[in-house]
């Protein structure tokens, strides 16, 4: 295409010179694959499994006492902590926080975007983290230079995907904090919430639904998703079919669906804002769930009382019983533990569990 | 002011690698975390290691995209003939990216079916390697397209780059509806041009790219002298023009790939710095490279530390590419008015 590109014999010093030099440098870049390798690998190669399959990792040395100075990076894991009753072991959380026991705490950025210097300022003794691949680079960086620093702090890497991840964190994490009881106690009365639920919607008639978590462009809860999943436990059947777990559906194929009830996931937005989806027949009859908080997509204690509140959506004919979400009469706190939902807050939900939040 | 060319070399030198100093001794005492220099040096925790571990890798992470950026963008202009020619705008940046990209969403399958062959493939160099070949290829398709009749036309090369970049954004788009959901923030991290965090293995590949190539532009710099009067004149004076032409090609590529590499598409970089930096030393590209890739460093060192400290009281910071970006674009267009002027000589 270009004539004057045509390799040609070396001439004069100084191309020969140049060429040798580019050569080298490529050599250079190829021999420093070792090192591009090797720090921090484990959070870098998860294996792949949640937290209910044993998939936490721990970097960095385990605690030998109780940590004292604990960051935590996600939003879920702060209401898990307060949960716990560990308030006073927190040293700085997500500028998504939003409870209000955790207002006067150290920010540390944000759920997709961590800032490592706020975190190495506080002196933390332990970092847990939602594992997610946005805030990869900064938390691997936070490894190594943790591992490299004479008081090596651990971070420990949960990866919450589904249901049964977010009923054993509590487990993980009052393990990690030396109150591994106050941990069971926890997990079990998520467990013992959540299957609650599922009995009462079991004998009942599952609902064809259209789970929306944008509007635009229609962003809903596909197969393999934790929405999904939720669905199922709220005695639902999920309309959309498919691969992916989080897609960009088509309006069309919404309305070719003909879901009977339209949840709308989208707290954070006005709720007027799904009449732009009033091709749905569903959404034009004015069957549409609104979801009153991003609580049950927080893949932490909060999802149990978000559960519940679909669950009354989906089937009001059977939530006259007057139910409420009971975590069982042996949870520690009332505070971020189920039944005590926060006001919904300005950011966007954070620990979307299954990622691809638009 | 006379001075012997070896002397205004020196000065201009001295003077670039000061600016890199104090710019990268700004961007290390500038940050969210008050600390203390004394006690970070004195070894004294956490301050040893944000100054250390955090400021300083990252402050050397943008001079060296800075330099490749400035250095690449001084070479281009020099070929074109042109001074609104720039890695970004030409599309080179952009090869680039969906260069990587595609030796990243190669390795998010290869992972699938052979684990650790497919987390190889998605290390550093590899992608480095994807990007240094998607930029070499949209150099050949921006200057072989931009050829009318045979003769290089800027205006249709600029054109070409600016559609190349559009598509690919559609492609790298297109490419991340097909990845898990941290591929693609990997993949979107590519298109927003940001200085990060990356571990100290990763920087090594990248200065080795960036220096090197750097290395080649100044080796060549006279040569760029004599490719400014054009091809004949240049030939007439004895210069093997395609040759030096190829080398240069492929040094500003590879510079480009490489600064792409590790931090994105981040535009603008190589015009904006060339374009202050000839105004003090002149258009003699002796000068003009060397000093370019110093000032190249030391700007995109500030714009990082600028980006960082812009938004702290909103506890976040924008990615780098956006600062550039909004320094450049009316840069741009003030470089295109004056241009255009025809009493305006160009570069």
């Amino acid at each position: 295409m270009n004539p004057s590109l045509a390799p040609r014999p070396a001439r004069g010093p100084v191309s020969r010179a140049a060429a040798g030099t580019l050569a080298l440098a490529l050599t250079a870049s190829a021999a420093a694959l070792a090192p591009a390798r090797g720090a921090a690998a484990d959070l870098l190669h998860p294996s792949g499994k949640g937290v209910a399959e044993g998939g936490a990792i721990w970097a960095g040395p385990r605690p030998s006492g109780p940590p004292r100075r604990v960051v935590v990076l996600a939003p879920s894991l702060t209401d898990v902590v307060l949960a716990l009753g560990l308030r006073d072991r927190l040293v700085g959380v997500t500028r998504l926080d939003d409870a209000p026991e955790v207002a006067d705490l150290p920010r540390v950025g944000g759920f997709l975007d961590p800032n490592p210097e706020a975190i190495l300022g506080l002196s933390p003794d332990l970092v847990l983290w939602v594992t997610d691949g946005g805030a990869l680079p900064a938390v691997r960086r936070l490894a190594e230079l943790s591992r490299a620093s004479r008081r090596p702090f651990p971070i420990l890497a949960l990866p919450i995907v589904n249901v049964a991840d977010v009923l054993a964190t509590p487990r993980v994490v009052g393990d990690a904090l030396g109150d591994p009881a106050g941990g069971e106690r926890l997990s079990r009365a998520l467990a013992a919430g959540v299957e609650s639920i599922r009995m009462r919607g079991e004998g009942l008639r599952r609902r064809r639904v259209l789970f929306v978590v944008g509007r635009e462009p229609l962003v809903v809860g596909g197969p393999g998703s934790f929405a999904d999943e939720l669905l199922r436990i709220a005695g639902a059947e999920n309309v959309v079919a498919g691969a992916r777990p989080w897609p960009i559906y088509p309006l069309e194929k919404a309305v070719a669906d003909d879901p009977e009830l339209v949840v709308d996931a989208a707290a954070r937005e006005p709720a007027g804002g799904i009449h732009r989806l009033a091709a749905i027949p569903a959404v034009r009859r004015g069957a549409v769930v609104r979801l009153s908080s991003d609580d049950l997509l927080r893949a932490g204690p909060r999802m149990v009382p978000g559960l519940e509140e679909l669950f009354r959506g989906i089937h009001p004919e059977a939530s006259s019983t007057g139910f409420r979400a009971e975590p069982g009469a042996d949870a520690p706190r009332p505070s971020g533990a189920p039944g005590a939902a926060p006001p919904p807050a300005r950011e966007p939900a954070p620990a979307r569990p299954g990622g691809s939040r638009p | 002011m006379t001075l012997s060319p070896a002397a205004r070399l020196a000065l201009a030198l001295a003077a670039g690698l000061l600016a890199v100093g104090l710019a990268v001794a700004a961007s290390c005492a500038l940050g969210a975390q008050p600390i203390s220099l004394g006690a970070a040096l004195a070894g004294a925790e956490p301050d040893a290691s944000i100054l250390l571990g955090l400021r300083l890798p990252r402050a050397v992470l943008a001079a060296l995209v800075g330099c490749a950026l400035a250095a690449a963008g001084t070479a281009l202009q020099a070929l074109l003939r042109n001074p609104l020619a720039e890695p970004f705008v030409l599309g080179v940046s952009g090869g680039a990216a969906l260069g990587g990209s595609i030796v990243l969403v190669a390795a998010a399958g290869l992972a699938r079916v052979a684990g650790s062959a497919g987390e190889a493939l998605g290390t550093a160099p590899p992608v480095a390697l994807g990007a240094v070949a998607g930029a070499i290829a949209a150099t050949l398709l921006v200057f072989g397209l931009g050829r009318v009749a045979g003769r290089l036309v800027p205006e249709a090369a600029l054109l070409v780059g600016i559609v190349f970049n559009a598509f690919v954004a559609g492609v790298i788009t297109l490419m991340k509806m097909l990845v898990p959901p941290e591929q693609a923030n990997r993949l979107l991290y590519w298109l927003l041009g940001a200085v990060g965090y990356e571990s100290p293995g990763t920087i090594a590949v990248g200065a080795a790219l960036v220096l090197g190539s750097v290395a080649v532009l100044v080796l060549l710099s006279a040569r760029l002298n004599l490719l400014t009067l054009g091809d004949e004149e240049a030939a007439t004076l004895g210069l093997d023009v395609r040759r030096v032409r190829a080398l240069v090609f492929f040094a500003a590529s590879a510079a480009t790939g490489a600064a792409v590499a590790l931090a994105g598409m981040v535009g603008f970089v190589g015009l904006i710095v060339p374009h202050l930096v000839r105004r003090v030393v002149g258009p003699d590209h002796r000068l003009l490279v060397p000093a370019s890739a110093l000032f190249g460093a030391a700007f995109l060192v500030l714009a990082d530390a600028g980006a960082r400290l812009a938004f702290l009281p909103l506890g976040t910071e924008p990615p780098v590419g956006a600062v550039t970006a909004f320094l450049g674009g009316p840069f741009f267009l003030w470089l295109l008015r004056r241009s255009a002027r025809p009493e305006e000589g160009t570069a």
